[in-house]
């Protein structure tokens, strides 16, 4: 076919108007994944025992409002991500904001704690529930983003894919932070974290082959 | 040129909302800058025509990802870029290539031959029921687009888009078979 005839042809079907912008189904895939994590949530979890009143402490609220302030950022920054062409703006740079709040949380932790309890403390004793069950508690809010982000284009699809993982990760552990009574920063700015980067990197490795178009 | 921005955005505008007219001198004008970017990203490749239509055609699937408060451009070069760079990385890892028009003059004309109506009854097998069909109708009975598109509830210019790409398809189908078998 030689590209006239195409251009021609193409041009006899216009009207794209499609059927929901792009956000929207997003936030439609999001909220039908966040229904099915916070089953998974109630079923194998369930809050901690009295979790308003620990939550009044700033330090432990930070364990909660850190993931959720990243998840939304990586949200803007994942539907950024899926226009050709279009620039990841400042939030690109603002997200950096809430690891470093982790870390300062971490060392102002470490300076606090008598040095006989940092290992303890570090250690906790909920690291083999912590890790998977962030991955886990991200899977659905993963899927039902990626699946409205198909509709998007990616063209960098490794980084969107990782970004999706980012946000999922970040409202997955939001979730679980309601569950964990581990309240030293030295535990959750780098346990969390690193089920955050588990959920990112595996986000990568599956938005590189499922969001290409 | 801020000009042919402010242009072409006016012109997808306009095809946005269902001016055909606009669509069409839209995609002329860009043509010509998509294959001056995909002849440069491809490296001077032979296939760089099939190349600028999978441009076009993504462009055509994708333009509700455009917005219109954005330049165009970025987003028209950035889609370029990705199909290039996709076309490249399909055609390494393929060794091979087959132009698209071999398929398509296969597809009519050698249904009488058993090996290519098997081999082709094959690769049909391998992609959606839905593309399959159309292939069927239009390029092996002879339909017109037209029409398939009432019988399917598609217009005209759908099937002929869905009739395009599923060749495409299976020309890399045919290219990875053709691989295996050297």
């Amino acid at each position: 076919m030689k590209t006239d005839d195409l251009i021609t042809l193409l041009a006899s079907d216009p009207a794209p108007a499609p059927a929901a912008p792009l956000g929207l189904r997003a936030g439609i895939g999001l909220l039908a994944g966040l229904a099915v994590t916070l089953v998974l949530f109630f079923w194998l979890l369930g809050p901690r025992y009295a979790l308003f009143s620990a939550e009044s402490d700033p330090v432990v609220a930070a364990k909660t409002v850190l993931p959720l302030v990243l998840g939304l950022l990586a949200v803007v920054l994942t539907l950024r991500s899926v226009r050709p062409g279009a620039s990841l703006g400042r939030t690109r740079r603002a997200i950096w904001l809430v690891p470093a709040a982790g870390a300062a949380l971490f060392f102002w932790a470490f300076v606090t704690t008598p040095e006989q309890a940092r290992l303890r403390d570090f250690l906790g004793h909920s690291i083999p529930v912590c890790l998977p069950f962030i991955v886990v508690l991200s899977v659905p809010l993963y899927a039902g983003f990626l699946a409205a982000l198909r509709s998007g284009a990616a063209t960098r699809p490794a980084l969107s894919g990782a970004l999706a993982g980012l946000a999922a990760a970040g409202i997955a552990t939001t979730v679980y932070s309601t569950f964990c009574n581990e309240d030293s920063p030295l535990f959750y700015a780098t346990w969390y974290s690193a089920g955050i980067l588990i959920a990112t990197g595996l986000g990568a490795l599956v938005g590189a082959r499922l969001l290409r178009w | 040129m801020p000009d042919r921005n402010q242009h072409w955005s006016d012109l997808l505008r306009r095809a946005n909302r269902g001016d055909g007219a606009a669509y069409a001198a839209f995609l002329a004008e860009v043509a010509p800058v998509v294959r001056t970017i995909c002849r440069q990203r491809s490296g001077g490749a032979e296939d760089v025509e099939d190349i600028v239509q999978e441009v076009l055609l993504a462009v055509h699937a994708k333009r509700h990802t455009w917005r219109e408060a954005d330049p165009v451009t970025p987003w028209l070069y950035a889609i370029a870029r990705y199909k290039t760079a996709d076309a490249g990385r399909r055609r390494r890892g393929q060794g091979g290539q087959v132009p698209i028009e071999t398929v398509a003059e296969v597809l009519p004309e050698e249904t009488g031959d058993t090996t290519a109506a098997r081999d082709l009854a094959q690769l049909l097998g391998r992609i959606d029921t839905h593309s399959a069909g159309i292939v069927r109708s239009v390029g092996i009975e002879g339909q017109s687009a037209g029409e398939v598109g009432a019988r399917l509830g598609m217009t005209e210019g759908a099937v002929r888009v869905a009739y395009h790409r599923a060749l495409v398809k299976l020309k890399d189908l045919a290219g990875a078979e053709a691989d295996r078998a050297d």
